[in-house]
């Protein structure tokens, strides 16, 4: 279990991360999302004792984790996959911070193999692959067979073979009555992995929920209505309070009432409909509707740019 | 569920891991071998030129001066070999894999420093012996020569050999408090030459006030076998040489937990 209460963490005059508390509970694949900069990786940095909180605290299985002794055998983690020294081959990569918490050589060639890194383990690390590196990663955090798992964004670089292996490996661990927290700032990547999501955005906490549940609550659906007569429709639907937008190209957006009724209505007084389509957002969409006002650095609209440069 | 766990394992698990990870990068081989081998070459080339008709009217030169030359050289390549454990791991973001395993971090500066200081130890007494050897058999051609039986020579020897771990201790603290290899190292450099070259340009009798607080005059004081009597003697010298790593590596452990890594 990992407990991050009122945790306040400040870089001079930056705030990264603003009051964050929540639990992350055995069992499940706890998806730890936000948009780059919103305090994730602060966050993880913190709860391995590696940064200093400003204020709060954040614990691992009730302990601070800079108490724990061999910490390896109760939390394993990944925070940057490219965190080697190019010099040293893989296998005494592992096997020196399995050393220092008395992990034995056995344990050390099981990671290599199961991470599929036993034919590598004597190369150099410095000709590896991000994908390579990123398993190497997780060969390290597997290490001490850890109750609780931490990765920081493991699917970056991974090919798709990649991304469905850690997937897997993810929910198995999981599955086993581990504690598990994945960071990503993608939604869709959490939303096949993840049974339980924590968002963030500029250090504060937007969401945490289920998965299931934080796609039903956040999504948008409406209805798109198209008909000659929408101004009328469109009055009649108002008086039934449901909400009506008239779009760009003259399409109703109908929300509060659904797409049967909306037919039935207009069958009801005589209106013609020439398209009726129940429309949801995609779940991305949804995400960005929900951390849309803490992102840090917002590019301009792709056609905004493309316009400017155009009329240079 | 692994709560007792004797203090003493856990240090030998941490030395264990530093110790891995010296002895697992080529750079350390060639960095040592370049500082064994060099001096002791250099050590041989100096014995020669001081077996040579002197160059001025002086005093006579110090039969054990090729030596402590040979070894100032050396001190470039152990700096760089003692800046770089912790340097790396800064530039790389491998410190916070280290520190994850191993969060009391003084521990992980001991260990550092204990790996360091072995291997340092051991090159540095080879070095000194070696090119005492090789020196002597090139004076004694010219009755210049001394041996190790006679009084003061073998502890000159000894004290001229811990020079290089002395050294690599200073650089291991740097390395810890600078974080990075460009700036460690010039730090290093500014560390224990500056002071001597601020002493060697100060007037009489400036220079030597100044001057015996410094490492380089520090470390000519232990192991000449005539010492300047205008600066400290070779046990007061033997303090001020070790003072300084003690100073830095101090430095290292406060902040080392202060910081974020």
């Amino acid at each position: 279990m990992i407990e991050v209460d009122h945790l306040v963490k400040r870089f001079g005059a930056v705030t990264a991360v603003d009051g964050l508390s929540f639990t992350v509970r055995p069992g499940h694949v706890t998806g730890f999302l936000g948009p780059n900069g919103a305090g994730k990786t602060t966050t993880m940095r913190v709860i391995l004792g590696l940064d200093a909180p400003t204020a709060g605290s954040a614990t691992v299985n009730g302990q601070s984790y800079t108490a724990l002794v061999r910490p390896l055998r109760q939390v394993g983690t990944l925070l940057d996959a490219t965190a080697l020294h190019g010099g040293r081959s893989a296998v005494a990569h592992v096997a020196s911070i399995a050393r220092s918490n008395g992990i034995g050589r056995r344990r050390v060639a099981e990671v290599l193999q199961l991470t599929g890194l036993e034919a590598v383990a004597n190369r150099r690390v410095k000709g590896f692959s991000l994908g390579m590196k990123q398993r190497l990663g997780i060969a390290v955090a597997l290490l001490g067979d850890p109750q609780v798992l931490m990765f920081d964004e493991p699917v970056n670089g991974l090919d798709t073979e990649g991304i469905a292996w850690i997937r897997q490996l993810l929910k198995a661990l999981a599955a086993d009555g581990r504690t598990i927290l994945v960071s990503s700032h993608l939604m869709s990547e959490m939303a096949q992995t993840a049974d339980r999501l924590i968002v963030i955005g500029r250090g504060r906490l937007i969401a945490d929920t289920t998965t299931a549940e934080l796609i039903e609550s956040s999504t948008r659906r409406d209805v798109m209505v198209r008909s000659p007569r929408a101004a009328e429709l469109a009055e009649l639907i108002g008086a039934r309070r449901a909400t009506v937008k008239r779009e760009e190209d003259g399409a109703l957006a109908v929300a509060g009432l659904d797409a049967a009724a909306i037919g039935d209505l207009a069958a009801e007084h005589g209106i013609a409909v020439h398209a009726l389509i129940p429309r949801t957002a995609s779940l991305e969409e949804a995400y960005m509707d929900l951390t849309g006002e803490s992102v840090d650095f917002r590019a301009a609209r792709p056609q905004a740019a493309l316009e400017g440069a155009a009329s240079r | 569920m692994t709560a007792q766990v004797p203090v003493a394992v856990r240090a030998r698990d941490v030395l264990a891991c530093e110790w891995i990870k010296l002895r697992s990068l080529r750079s350390t081989y060639w960095t040592l071998l370049i500082a064994v081998v060099t001096p002791i070459a250099i050590s041989a080339l100096a014995a020669v030129a001081l077996a040579g008709p002197p160059a001025h009217h002086g005093p006579p030169p110090d039969p054990l001066e090729p030596g402590l030359l040979s070894l100032e050289y050396a001190v470039l390549s152990v700096g760089v070999l003692g800046v770089t454990v912790f340097s790396t791991e800064y530039g790389t973001g491998l410190i916070r894999t280290t520190f994850a395993a191993m969060p009391r971090r003084r521990a992980v500066l001991a260990a550092k420093a204990a790996v360091v200081a072995a291997v340092t130890l051991v090159a540095g007494e080879a070095v000194a012996f070696a090119s005492f050897g090789l020196a002597q058999a090139v004076l004694s051609g010219k009755h210049l020569g001394v041996s190790l039986s006679q009084p003061g020579v073998p502890g000159a020897v000894l004290a001229n050999g811990l020079l290089l771990f002395a050294v690599a201790m200073i650089a291991v603290g740097l390395g810890a408090i600078v974080r990075d290899t460009a700036g460690g190292i010039s730090a290093y450099v500014g560390v224990i030459f500056l002071p001597a070259i601020v002493a060697l340009l100060l007037h009489a009798p400036w220079g030597a006030r100044v001057g015996r607080f410094t490492l380089v005059y520090a470390a000519r004081q232990v192991s000449e076998l005539h010492p300047a009597t205008n600066l400290f003697s070779p046990a007061w010298s033997m303090l001020v040489l070790l003072a300084w790593p003690a100073a830095v590596l101090l430095i290292a452990a406060v902040t080392i937990t202060r910081r974020d890594a």
